[in-house]
């Protein structure tokens, strides 16, 4: 332990007995640390070959783990800024795809973008709208020889930029340091966390775009000198019953998966011979909202096989704090309270539930880590009272730099050392229960969306009132969030046009699917005195059912 | 339009399509998957797996970006229903 940069990582990773597997369609294929360490030397060499120089920002969008891996580690020995970016997905309409994604590569003025032989054509027809980018590699031609570079980033430097919501005015890219990513890995597999050890071997499926995937899973494993078996998201959720062979298979340890996994798993999962995963000492859950219910129904299903729910451990975090915030002790079953849902989103005050109106249940995501800070905050910035709602606030070394070249953006979110979440939470008995968003963030499948983003699309619109739109997740417990989209028409084109239209245009632009356009009235959308659309507002009456939706 | 024989096929199809969808959805052959079914790429893998458990076959990834409507599925599974049968 101690702070290391990712190079130093590696170099420690390189000589323990350990390594990636990576679970292909053909087997497994083992690359120790070691192995990685050449042949991201030689990536680093084909870098600095290419002329790239100290602090260039490279986009990395690379679907296959082993070349990002490699990648990664190549653009840090060269002493480059590497960028994770979402790769398309199976459904995503590719030329609204490069649009969104040559905004990220023009507005983080990335020198090059590192891509697979399959996408690299596209990014050629993108170079136009990205001036400062001069190359597009191939990782597979990134094989110079191998170099003793001396660009070695210091603790200060960014590790690496995670780009997370996809926007084509403002694309933001979490920019994190080699200190960040050590302080947080060093605590989150401390002894007061995961306490791993030489003897754990990880499991994932998670995407190595995701915080959870990359710095939670691969280089946690690596930090640690522990290997870690990867498999392809796509293999995950098509046969579900994979991620738990594999931990069968390898008598893994550690696992960790947001809610919607676990879930899977007991939905789609239906022969169970040959499983034990009596291994599976730490079952990790985060990266959104936490269903009791799903992780009882889990410890249920796969109890007969080896399962125990003193696994697992429900945490929070987010990506700008690199991953984890909090943890709740290992080997107790998760503390879940059942709370009066009308006086949490009310008074703002989590009561315990008398059997009267609505409830919510609830789980303990712990406290924070060693070395760590939390606060809860009413909305004048002081301080709330244990099971108070307020935003969460974090501080301490895990603290992101900022986001990626958007200084106003950034002091908004970090203010005097503490980092702003926008998520909303109480604290009972000093453990955190997270209930809610702050910052009207919708989150669907893992991932986050700024209504600002869906209504600045939809306001471009024709048949569209400029600026009476406004967008929300409508929240129902332990479901996905619903999106909904309330607009104003401007009259020019027939409802059922705009509503297929403004669908299109979500769909397209953010891969998402708008469950429900409410076309109002005239009026129906207020406006702030500094005219801002009137979000929260709004969303309270379509809950209400007291929206003028037209006919 | 379809045969006949493919009748079978699109109830299984249609029931495949309710059972993944976590919404109420009415499903028609002129559906598209993602724009009118609201399903997202992690849906339409789970579409597939349940497709290859519920008729016995394998269909290839590299189809599935040109398959956008529901027409298009029950015609690919008609037709890897019946390469199957002549083996």
């Amino acid at each position: 332990m101690g702070l290391r940069t990712l190079p130093e990582a590696l170099a420690t990773g390189a000589e323990a007995d350990a390594g990636y597997c990576f679970v292909t369609a053909d087997g497994e294929r083992r690359r120790s640390y070691a192995d990685l360490q050449q042949a991201a030397r030689r990536t680093a060499g084909s870098f600095q070959a290419a002329g790239l120089r100290r602090g260039d920002l490279v986009g990395l969008v690379l679907p296959d783990p082993e070349q990002f891996l490699t990648t990664l580690f190549g653009a840090s020995i060269a002493g480059l800024i590497p960028a994770s970016i979402y790769p398309p997905s199976m459904t995503s309409d590719l030329p609204r795809y490069f649009e969104l994604t040559a905004a990220i590569l023009r507005a983080s003025g990335a020198r090059a973008v590192v891509t697979s032989r399959a996408l690299a054509a596209s990014f050629e027809d993108a170079r136009p709208q990205c001036p400062a980018l001069s190359m597009i590699l191939c990782a597979d031609d990134l094989d110079g020889p191998d170099t003793e570079l001396d660009r070695r980033p210091s603790s200060s430097d960014i590790a690496f930029v995670q780009f997370t919501s996809g926007s084509t005015s403002s694309p933001k890219g979490v920019a994190l340091t080699h200190a960040n990513v050590s302080a947080n890995i060093d605590a989150f597999l401390g002894p007061s966390a995961v306490a791993a050890s030489s003897a754990d071997t990880g499991v994932s499926w998670l995407p190595l775009n995701h915080d959870m995937g990359l710095v939670g899973m691969a280089l946690g494993a690596l930090y640690t000198g522990r290997t870690c078996v990867l498999l392809p998201p796509e293999t995950f959720v098509r046969r579900p019953v994979e991620w738990l062979r594999a931990i069968t298979r390898h008598r893994a340890t550690v696992s960790f998966a947001p809610n919607f996994a676990y879930d899977l798993c007991v939905r789609r999962v239906k022969d169970l011979d040959g499983l034990d995963l009596s291994s599976w000492r730490i079952a990790g859950c985060g990266a959104e909202p936490i269903h009791p219910p799903t992780l009882a129904a889990f410890a249920e299903k796969f109890g007969p096989v080896g399962f125990r729910d003193t696994s697992f451990l429900p945490c929070y975090g987010l990506a700008e704090h690199v991953l984890a915030a909090t943890f709740p002790p290992r080997g107790r079953r998760p503390r879940t309270e059942r709370v009066s849902a009308e006086a949490l989103t009310g008074q703002r005050v989590a009561v315990p539930h008398d059997g009267k109106g609505a409830s919510v249940a609830l789980v303990s995501c712990g406290s924070a880590l060693p070395g760590h800070r939390l606060k809860i905050v009413g909305e004048d910035g002081r301080s709330v009272g244990e099971r108070h709602v307020g935003e969460i606030l974090l501080a301490g070394p895990s603290v992101m730099l900022g986001y990626y070249q958007q200084d106003a953006l950034t002091a908004q979110t970090i203010r005097d050392g503490w980092l702003h979440t926008g998520d909303l939470g109480y604290l009972s008995g000093g453990e955190l229960f997270v209930c809610g968003r702050a910052k009207d963030l919708i989150i669907v499948n893992g991932r986050k969306y700024h209504p600002q983003d869906l209504e600045w699309a939809v306001d471009a619109l024709g048949g569209v009132r400029r600026g009476r739109v406004v967008a929300f997740g409508a929240t129902e417990r332990g479901q996905a969030d619903r999106v909904v989209i309330v607009v104003e028409p401007s009259g020019t084109v027939s409802s059922d046009l705009l509503v297929d239209t403004i669908r299109r245009e979500i769909r397209d632009l953010f891969g998402l699917y708008v469950d429900e356009i409410a076309i109002v009235r005239s009026g129906t959308v207020g406006r702030t005195t500094s005219g801002k659309v009137q979000r929260a507002a709004t969303k309270a009456r379509y809950e209400s059912g007291d929206l003028g939706i037209r006919e | 339009m379809p045969q006949p024989a493919s009748a079978p096929i699109e109830d299984g199809v249609f029931d495949v399509l309710k059972n993944v969808s976590r919404r109420p959805i009415e499903p028609s052959l002129n559906s598209d998957l993602v724009a009118d079914l609201g399903f997202d790429s992690l849906q339409i893998l789970e579409v597939i797996a349940e497709l290859e458990d519920r008729f016995d076959i394998s269909i290839p990834l590299n189809d599935v970006p040109a398959t956008r409507t529901v027409a298009q599925v029950v015609a690919q599974v008609t037709r890897l229903v019946e390469d199957r049968s002549k083996d």
